[in-house]
């Protein structure tokens, strides 16, 4: 299983498309918090927590980073190369999915350099109440565990589609378009992805499950399209 | 490497079906270790489909393959025993050639040194770091071909690798395929243009729409159709012959001798003291072969 970890990890890294996705986490995030910070003027606790909270938007984009890696498969045909000197399907893909983790624990940290290097101090030279050490670890680690576990689901959901731009395309449609259209209907829209993400990530202001509650969600939704991906990648033909 | 016992490559029953449409239709045969096996067809044949249901890419409809004994997917050693490039295996146009080899033999557990020496074979080492993207054909097949050989294998499945290549590197992939055979390896090779595998073949097996026309030694296929001779003293000559019981024709200022090799006019010549000015064998080409197999099928599938 190492070497194909490895061989997963020589292919992100000799790509652009990390390496974009790493910029634009990082760009995202500078801008957020300097919104946040500057404009938003955070007062209270919750808002603060919000401000910090960088993890619970940028999973939505490394959700795209996992559907876009595991799309690239299919359309550039690096899948039979792949499996003609390691045939095990399965194998294979738990090894993308744990060399896309990896990447996005990295991209996770990034995150979490600009956040706390740049919103902790704006945020001390704001009034009203300071945060607490467990305020800062949920950001920092919640952040994180958003983010790899977003990263997954988009691995799972990429492979089940099988096709990148219909795969990318989907994905927005249901984490952006439809999941949000949930908060039409009571309590419905705590579980969905997105909103499970944004508890993990620290920012608690809205109608969100509790933190235990919402990791469990969201790791069955990453398991769900995982499971179904793997079903579906292990019957297909690779063309 | 010796000469291996038996068939390296075996397909029984192989079928797939898409619909209503049979890709490759109940097909047999078997490849045997130490030759050049040509897999022909036209395009659309069947002959991609049947290597990706070979090699574990594609599921059969029925029947199975098998590679070294077992099903592609249950090989120990998968790139020590099998080097394939197919038509469908691709490169990421931003990743360089060599970092995709590099991936690729971190998938196999091979190190990084190996994939130079592949790239150096494929004499591809200063083009390497280039992004695939920017690649010609020919290249790209060329590194198709470095990845199959990095685990050294003994079976080599290769699909159209002469698509794309100059004329020099036509001349380098036969002498290659020629050399692997001759280690002992198996040796596949798909083609659609005849007359480039006729001479790098010893075996050929004959598709046309997913069902198998012909297989055997490439020399039964195309057969010696005869021999032409050209002597200035074609009197003598017709003589030798037909005190020899030779059959012949006249084809201009030449004879066609049936049945008879080269050698053996040659020699028949010589112990009638008649000079020769032309002793050439002729063999039908693969084309003509080919185009006649396929319009005995086209016939039977209309009758």
């Amino acid at each position: 299983m190492s070497r194909l970890i490895r061989g997963e990890l020589i292919k992100l890294r000799t790509t652009r498309t990390a390496l974009g996705f790493t910029a634009a986490v990082a760009l995202l995030t500078l801008a957020i918090v300097l919104l946040t910070v500057l404009s938003g003027d955070p007062r209270t606790i919750p808002e603060k927590r919000s401000a910090l909270a960088i993890g619970s938007t940028i999973s939505a984009l490394l959700l795209i980073f996992g559907v876009v890696g595991a799309g690239s498969e299919y359309r550039h045909r690096t899948l039979a190369p792949a499996l003609l000197v390691a045939p095990g399907r399965a194998r294979l893909l738990t090894a993308r999915i744990i060399a896309y983790g990896l990447a996005a624990l990295a991209i996770g940290l990034v995150m979490t350099l600009v956040t706390f290097g740049i919103g902790v101090p704006l945020l001390a030279g704001q009034p009203g109440p300071d945060l607490a050490a467990g305020d800062y670890l949920r950001a920092g680690a919640g952040g994180l565990a958003a983010i790899v576990l977003s990263t997954i689901l988009g691995v799972g959901f990429g492979t089940l589609v099988g096709k990148q731009v219909p795969a990318v395309i989907g994905a927005m449609v249901w984490f952006f378009i439809l999941e949000p259209l949930t908060n039409l209907v009571d309590h419905v829209s705590r579980f969905t992805v997105g909103q499970t993400a944004t508890s993990i990530g620290g920012d608690t202001g809205g109608q969100v499950l509790p933190l235990a509650a919402a990791i469990l969600v969201l790791v069955g939704w990453a398991a769900l399209f995982v499971t179904a991906g793997a079903l579906v990648d292990r019957r297909r033909d690779i063309a | 490497m010796g000469l291996a016992e038996g068939a390296a490559i075996v397909a029984d029953g192989l079928t797939k079906r898409y619909g209503d449409l049979t890709a490759v239709d109940d097909l047999s045969f078997e490849v045997r270790p130490g030759a050049v096996t040509g897999f022909l067809g036209p395009n659309g044949a069947g002959k991609t489909t049947t290597l990706r249901m070979l090699l574990g890419l594609a599921r059969p409809s029925a029947g199975r393959g098998m590679i070294l004994g077992r099903p592609f997917t249950e090989l120990d050693d998968p790139a020590g025993s099998v080097g394939a490039n197919l038509e469908i295996c691709g490169m990421h146009p931003g990743r360089s050639g060599r970092n995709h080899l590099r991936a690729l033999a971190a998938f196999a557990g091979l190190p990084p040194s190996r994939v130079e020496e592949v790239l150096e074979l494929v004499e591809m080492s200063g083009e390497a770091n280039r992004r695939a993207g920017t690649y010609s054909t020919g290249m790209r097949q060329r590194l198709g071909l470095a990845a199959t050989l990095l685990g050294d294998p003994r079976v080599l499945v290769l699909d159209e690798p002469a698509n794309g290549l100059d004329p020099q590197g036509i001349r380098w992939l036969r002498d290659f395929l020629r050399g692997a055979a001759s280690e002992g390896r198996t040796v596949l090779v798909s083609s659609h243009v005849l007359s480039e595998v006729q001479q790098t073949v010893d075996d050929v097996l004959v598709i046309h729409r997913g069902r198998l026309l012909k297989s055997g030694p490439i020399a039964a296929l195309t057969g010696e159709a005869g021999v032409r001779v050209r002597s200035p003293r074609a009197a003598e000559l017709v003589a030798a012959l037909e005190r020899d019981g030779a059959t012949f024709s006249e084809d201009g200022e030449a004879l066609f001798v049936k049945g008879r090799s080269a050698s053996q006019v040659g020699e028949l010549a010589h112990a009638a003291g008649v000079p020769l000015h032309e002793l050439v064998p002729e063999t039908a080409s693969l084309e003509e072969v080919f185009i006649r197999l396929t319009s005995d099928s086209a016939e039977g599938s209309q009758q």
